[in-house]
């Protein structure tokens, strides 16, 4: 089981990996950090690109059921802790 | 270390042309079919490193999702994918079995929406860019007779690259889309006498094409030289639908 601290430690290690991929600097991601739309310079492929990285770590799909709406990398977290 | 491209349905035809091309131009080439066939076989004996070839069926996503898998367990994230798998049925609409119908949208474009589905996923991880062409066919352009059902669906895989390409550019993975004419291969056995000879008249260049004429277009979209152009369709058919 994974909890939903250990989780936003990883969204935040896989966010700043993606940041760099792309040549931006790294941000403070905190459960309160909007994806899209806030503070940090991410669109809906990067996104989509967290969401298959965290797949591949974890193996745990929330979203295979069809979407579920989250905004804040805290909000992620817990879809993927409850997974 | 060499690019590793999937191609699907690489057998025969043109599929085993384009694999065999990849091959000679120093790429490796991941691929699949439902069986082997007679000329797959010594090119994997050819090029034990750089061809891996997986027994799997387009049309069932299982079946399609373990290839990718497959394939990336054994060359890693794909530099490309070339989406060509894809099979015909002919007959009037009004009386081809519904089951044919669902066989050809399941192989030729829910098939290849999946492979892409699951080979983005890792081209997405993989810093660079990249490719996706597929190989749809100027029947999805111009239509022809007792073709409806196919052409429904290599239309629906030139919409598929024009959503696709402006979906993933931002990451400098281009998507085209290769339409041949048609093509003097298996698929097209079941013309006529009088069909061919038609098809033949009514183009410019004078015969049916061959799978060695759209082959250097495929290596010409996957260069480096072909890195600004996406959301294409290149039509090689000797002007047929000029």
């Amino acid at each position: 089981m994974t909890d939903t601290n250990t989780m936003l430690d990883l969204i935040t290690q896989e966010t700043a990996r993606i940041l760099a991929e792309k040549g931006e600097a790294a941000l403070p991601v905190t459960a309160d950090t909007a994806f899209l739309d806030g503070p940090l310079p991410f669109d809906s492929l990067d996104l989509a690109t967290l969401i298959v990285a965290l797949e591949g770590i974890t193996g745990k799909d929330p979203f295979r059921a069809g979407f579920r709406q989250f905004n804040t990398a805290g909000e992620l977290a817990a879809l993927y802790a409850a997974a | 270390m060499s690019r590793t491209v999937i191609v699907t349905g690489g057998s025969r035809g043109l599929g085993l042309a384009i694999t065999r091309a990849l091959l000679e131009a120093g790429y490796a080439v991941a691929t699949c079919s439902r069986h082997p066939g007679d000329d797959l076989p010594p090119l994997l004996a050819a090029y034990p490193d750089r061809l891996f070839w997986q027994q799997a069926d387009i049309g069932v996503a299982a079946s399609s999702q373990a290839f990718i898998d497959g394939a990336v367990q054994r060359f890693g994230a794909p530099w490309a994918l070339i989406n060509n798998a894809g099979i015909a049925r002919e007959g009037i609409l009004a009386t081809l079995p519904l089951v044919e119908v669902d066989d050809l949208i399941q192989t030729n474009l829910t098939g290849a929406i999946q492979v892409a589905r699951a080979a983005l996923r890792h081209m997405l991880s993989r810093p660079g860019g990249g490719r996706i062409i597929n190989i749809s066919s100027i029947i999805g352009q111009r239509g022809y007779t007792g073709l409806a059902a196919y052409a429904a669906t290599k239309a629906g895989l030139d919409g598929l690259t024009r959503a696709l390409a402006r979906e993933v550019g931002r990451r400098r993975i281009t998507v085209n889309s290769v339409a041949p004419g048609y093509l003097d291969t298996e698929m097209s056995g079941t013309l006529s006498g009088g069909q061919r000879e038609q098809i033949v008249r009514r183009t410019p260049l004078g015969r049916l094409g061959t799978a060695d004429d759209v082959v250097p277009a495929i290596l010409f979209l996957l260069g480096d030289g072909a890195h600004f152009i996406t959301g294409q369709t290149l039509t090689i058919d000797g002007g047929i639908t000029c």
